[in-house]
């Protein structure tokens, strides 16, 4: 939450230092956009991109079922 | 009866901004005389759908009596996973059969993978919209 003080301390600069802030302000939201992976930190990924073999178990069991129905 | 359904993308964490939303789907599993709905992340990369091991509990299905093992790849390849073939209602659509790695992981999301929901369904995404739309595959 904004303080009224700091908006009234906002609403007393020049011109200029108001553009500046907006660009401050603006920098320091992109920054964050494109900083969300930090280095050195360990983000799992849990999704199973290779598993062929699994995949090829799954679809000749259910190739199976279906042969075994009909 | 419409053929396509959309549905937007989820945000899941507000701090993140625009990096959080996610292509989740609702449909509904049944498992001999239960049925269990659920959200599935749609997973493009995925290799094959993946049932954390909670929902297969739910839908009453039991660890012992799957005997297919599986092996997954990646952060699930430490967890033990077993074949589930179960199926699947999706809006108004028909009823699917979906084959699942039931994992003893139970932190993953329940995903919808290549093997075999990406073969019954065809997935178009507009991610700049949030937007993504379902329709079950075509007969050739």
């Amino acid at each position: 939450m904004v303080s009224t003080e700091l908006v009234e301390q906002l609403r007393k600069l020049n011109r200029v230092d108001k553009l500046q802030i907006i660009q401050l302000l603006a920098t320091e939201l992109a920054d964050e956009e494109t900083n969300l992976i930090k280095p050195g930190a360990s983000y799992p990924v849990w999704s199973p991109i290779e598993a062929v073999e699994a995949a090829k178990v799954m679809l000749d069991a259910l190739n199976a079922e279906t042969t075994k129905e009909s | 009866m419409n053929s396509r359904a959309r549905y937007s993308f989820t945000p899941t964490d507000t701090s993140l901004g625009e990096a959080s939303f996610k292509p989740y789907l609702p449909l509904t599993l049944h498992y001999r005389n239960n049925s269990q709905e659920v959200i599935g992340l749609l997973d493009t990369g995925a290799m094959v759908n993946v049932l954390p091991y909670q929902v297969g509990i739910e839908l009453g299905a039991v660890w012992e009596e799957q005997t297919t093992m599986l092996q997954l790849t990646g952060n699930m390849a430490q967890f033990e996973a077993r074949l589930l073939i179960v199926s699947a209602l999706l809006g108004q659509f028909s009823s699917v059969r979906l084959v699942f790695a039931w994992t003893q992981a139970t932190q993953v999301p329940l995903i919808l993978g290549q093997a075999n929901f990406f073969m019954e369904f065809d997935v178009c995404f507009y991610r700049s919209q949030k937007l993504f739309e379902v329709t079950p595959k075509q007969s050739l």
